[in-house]
């Protein structure tokens, strides 16, 4: 409070708009206006008695235990909704984390080598186009676990772009560089650390986002066939309640931590990627 | 001793999608001297590149190899290091960090301390200490290709490449890294090949410059030494006598590249008309007071008159570009030095032979021999002055200039110097300076002396640079100067063609020695596209007394420039064949035994005499004759061996059997054998 009360009015006016931005301060405008047109058309929509969906403020009033205290633990699968996201986060965590390591090894010594690139695409493109659920049942028949099911799904979903868009990068390496390498005989680890990681982090990073935003998808839909503590199995079990409102505000916590996710891992690439290549 | 870098044979042939070969490189032979500059320059496309990746070893040759310190060069390595033309710097590495890189590989062997001084050292070499820590996106074009010069430089290659360096600079900018480069390289003294589009660069940079022909199948047009010392200032190379010639030659090359490429596009080549096999020629001359008849018979009409309806005179820098013209054929035909044919046909200096024709003697005299202000200072009047000079104790041997081995210029300082007891090649230097660039080389102090046609005596008279010791009038009245020559092929192919250009260039000639006209070609001559020299430079000797540039009165010389009368045109055999002992006397060319075959060959008089005839003209020449030059000793067209024995200085005299005509085509080259 002191140091708050130590600014003269105007002067922290003239910051915030300085941090937002006049632009950005135009857009937050317009788009929170939308929201609540949109929000108004709903509340109208869903006015009436027993309508089918409830409308904005009945989800508020319905869900504002679960929205003020997310952190409650009843055990087993009654907990808060922090709990649940966390436990989906978690298991996308470990599943998007190996299909990284495992897609950008892969992606490298495919983008290296022509021969391998030729044997092992055909199989790839294949695999690719599989949905994510369409593993669950083969992966549950595997593992006969629920937990390294839902992993194994995540990174069936996130390796491919990984592994397409590292290959890319590596392909498209600039003859320059490798002339570079080349005329100064850099060793193999040499060219590896200060030649080819660095001048296919672009590529590398478009694949894990793509990446990320699908496992993110994955996992909500997974969880729903699979029991357990997350945000999917959470939705599907409000729905056995019939408690619409409850899946409204999982709805749209799925959508901001996807949203999060994205920004995440883009803020990540474009730390590690240099200015001349953006 | 073996040379540093050999570049032995190269092709290149690239594989086409199409199944088919594209041949890039062909038979490139190249030998770089430790230290050496060289420019490699030619249109976009011509491979030049390739051929610099082959020596960086980042291409590998079809054919061929390429030898480095006596080993062959089997793939890229740092000792041959390479400043790219897009710099090719690692965009996530600092400056320093960029040339860290290479020294930290390819100097392994060096303690961590010193190779981190090395990198500071060439920072500053390049002047980028304040940009050190920066990415190559914070940098301007001219400092990365800085520091990719540093890099360059760092790890100590045994031979820099440079692909275009500074294509992409503004003009500035370019500037100033030349300067810096030609420093760095003075401190490092490393051999450099540099690939470049820019002429002003190549002269400015190089010790030679070898100019790459058009693709496909490029190979070594011409190499250019550079004479210019070193170390180089760029207003010293601008001001220095040879930079113009240099430049000028080069650009000359590359027009005749890129109008070579236009004529393969534009067939056909010949036009035919009026029972003539063709009429679009293409003749040569070089800038001159006596090309006034391809002058006169081009703006009077007399080409026009004889059929002749579209000639295209072709100003040449320099004798040696004629020769090259008429041999590969962009050149109809050439006003040409009067000794050249006949080398030409026997094979100059070990040169392929190329059978030549000569139907007419255009002019006669007009050539004047000048000595520098300086040895004019010091008592040189006359040829026994000059004697007397050089036999002087710790005299500097003075270099003396003359347009063309074949020329009658050289034959004819010479035959004045050996007549005065001066061996041209032992008691001073003669050099090749094409006429256009006399003047600029005596100014310079880079000859003493030369022998030219005018106006370039004249020139250097009335700049007070030189005084003439003697001229043609002198030595030998009425000596054959410029012929008109063309190879014998094409000389059969175009038979009317040849007696149609005769005619013209003959009543070209009879107007040119009618006084009354000697205006009006003047003012053709001093036009841009002929000599382009000033009036005052033309007159003397061509319309007004002559200037020696001594105290002497200017003297009016009637038949200082000699273009018609006294059966000028006739292309007797009898002065071709002392033309020929005085080649041979200097070993230029064997002396061939079967000399009168070869004058038969060459020079052709009964063409000359049925052009002549339908002029109504007589077509007949002076009777067998002897004669003498101004030392009184005689020549008997009987006996050339007797004059070459009399002759007291004189090189080793080859004797040989000289196949002419039509075999000596199908050999390829003379086969001779030893008298």
């Amino acid at each position: 409070m002191a140091v708050s009360s130590y600014r003269s009015p105007v002067s922290s006016r003239f910051f915030l708009t300085k941090w937002l931005g006049p632009e950005r301060l135009r857009k937050i405008t317009t788009s929170s206006i939308a929201i609540f047109i949109v929000l108004g058309i709903w509340q109208l929509l869903c006015m009436g008695k027993d309508p089918a969906l409830p409308p904005p403020l009945t989800v508020l009033t319905d869900t504002w235990g679960l929205i003020i205290d997310p952190f409650f633990n009843n055990g087993g699968t009654d907990v808060g909704l922090f709990w649940q996201i966390l436990a989906s986060l978690k298991r996308v965590a470990i599943g998007f984390s190996l299909a990284a390591i495992t897609g950008i090894a892969v992606g490298i010594l495919i983008g290296t080598s022509r021969l391998i690139y030729d044997a092992l695409d055909p199989i790839f493109q294949v695999l690719r186009t599989v949905p994510p659920l369409a593993w669950l049942p083969i992966s549950l028949a595997a593992f006969k676990d629920n937990e390294p099911s839902s992993i194994f799904v995540i990174f069936m979903t996130a390796i491919w772009p990984i592994v397409i868009n590292t290959a890319v990068g590596v392909q498209q390496l600039p003859q320059d560089y490798k002339n570079v390498a080349r005329v100064l005989k850099l060793s193999r680890a040499d060219y590896f650390t200060n030649i080819l990681l660095p001048a296919t982090v672009p590529y590398v990073f478009t694949g894990l986002r793509i990446g990320i935003g699908l496992s993110w998808l994955a996992i909500v839909a997974a969880e729903m066939l699979v029991p357990g503590v997350g945000i999917g199995y959470f939705i599907w079990d409000s729905w056995t309640s019939s408690l619409i409102s409850e899946i409204i505000l999982a709805l749209l916590y799925v959508g901001l931590v996807g949203l999060l996710l994205d920004k995440l891992v883009a803020s990540i690439g474009r730390l590690l990627t240099p200015e001349e290549q953006k | 001793m073996s040379m540093f870098l050999e570049v032995d044979h190269i092709e290149k042939v690239f594989p086409l999608p199409n199944g088919r070969h594209y041949k890039a490189l062909s038979t490139i032979a190249l030998n770089v001297r430790k230290g050496e500059f060289i420019s490699l320059i030619g249109h976009s496309g011509c491979g030049k590149s390739t051929l610099l990746n082959i020596v960086a070893g980042l291409e590998r040759p079809s054919t061929g190899g390429v030898v480095l310190e006596g080993r062959q060069v089997k793939g890229a390595g740092p000792d041959r290091m390479v400043v790219f033309q897009n710099y090719s710097l690692l965009p996530w590495k600092t400056v320093q960090q960029n040339i860290a890189l290479g020294v930290n590989t390819a100097l392994k062997h060096l303690p961590k301390g010193e190779r981190r001084s090395i990198v500071e050292h060439y920072v500053d070499l390049v002047g980028l200490r304040a940009a050190v820590h920066k990415f190559p996106h914070e940098l301007s074009g001219g400092m990365k290709q800085r520091v990719a010069i540093a890099r360059a430089l760092a790890i100590r290659p045994k031979l820099l490449l440079l692909d275009e360096p500074f294509g992409a600079l503004d003009a500035l900018t370019r500037g100033g890294l030349q300067d810096q480069l030609m420093k760095i390289l003075t401190e490092t003294k490393a051999t450099c090949i540099m690939v470049t589009h820019d002429v002003d660069e190549a002269v400015l940079l190089s010790d030679r410059i070898v100019m790459l022909t058009n693709g496909p199948a490029s190979y070594i047009g011409q190499i250019l030494e550079v004479p210019i010392p070193r170390p180089r200032q760029r207003m010293d190379v601008v001001n220095h006598p040879s930079y113009y010639g240099l430049r000028s030659e080069i650009l000359y090359f590359l027009n005749q590249q890129k109008l070579q490429k236009k004529r393969k596009r534009q067939q056909p080549l010949t036009i035919s008309r009026h029972g003539l096999e063709k009429v679009n020629l293409n003749l040569g001359f070089v800038p001159l007071t006596d090309c006034a008849p391809l002058v006169v018979a081009k703006e009077q009409g007399f080409f026009a008159k004889h059929g002749l309806a579209e000639v295209t005179l072709s100003r040449e820098p320099s004798w040696k570009t004629v020769l090259e013209g008429v041999t590969t054929g962009r050149l109809d035909a050439a006003q040409m030095v009067a000794g050249m044919p006949l080398a030409m046909t026997i094979g100059l200096q070990d040169k392929a032979p190329v059978p030549m024709v000569i139907s007419l003697i255009l002019s006669r005299n007009g050539n004047a021999i000048t000595l520098s202000k300086d040895l004019y200072e010091k008592g040189v009047r006359t040829l026994a002055d000059f004697k007397q000079y050089l036999s002087q104790p710790n005299v500097t041997p003075p270099t003396l200039g003359m347009v063309h081995p074949a020329s009658m210029h050289n034959l004819m300082l010479r035959y004045w110097l050996a007549a005065g007891g001066i061996d041209p090649d032992r008691d001073l230097t003669l050099k090749v300076v094409p006429p256009p660039e006399m003047v600029a080389n005596l100014r310079a102090g880079e000859i003493d002396g030369y022998c030219v046609g005018e106006p370039w005596n004249s020139h250097a008279v009335k700049e007070g640079l030189g005084f003439v010791i003697t001229h043609d009038l002198e030595l030998w009245p009425g000596q054959p100067e410029k012929v008109l020559g063309m190879r014998e092929d094409w000389a059969d192919q175009h038979p009317q063609t040849q007696v149609a250009l005769v005619k013209a260039l003959l009543e070209a000639c009879q107007y040119c020695d009618d006084p009354r006209n000697r205006n009006q070609i003047l003012t053709w001559l001093c036009l841009p596209q002929y000599v382009g020299a000033a009036a005052e430079v033309i007159q003397p000797g061509f319309l007004r007394a002559y200037d020696r540039g001594t105290p002497a009165q200017p003297q009016v010389l009637p038949r200082y420039n000699q273009f018609f009368v006294s059966q000028a045109n006739f292309p007797d055999r009898v002065e071709g064949l002392w033309i020929l002992t005085q080649l041979a006397r200097w070993g230029l060319v064997p002396f061939p035994r079967n000399w009168i075959e070869v004058l038969d060959q060459v020079r052709r008089p009964e063409m000359f005499a049925q052009a002549a005839q339908e002029l109504g003209l007589p077509g007949i020449g002076p009777d067998r004759h002897q004669f003498q030059l101004f030392d009184g000793m005689i020549f008997n067209p009987d006996d050339p061996m007797g004059y070459l024995d009399r002759l007291a200085i004189k090189r080793d005299i080859q004797i040989q059997e000289v196949l002419v005509g039509a075999s000596a085509m199908a050999e390829g080259r003379s086969e001779t054998i030893a008298a």
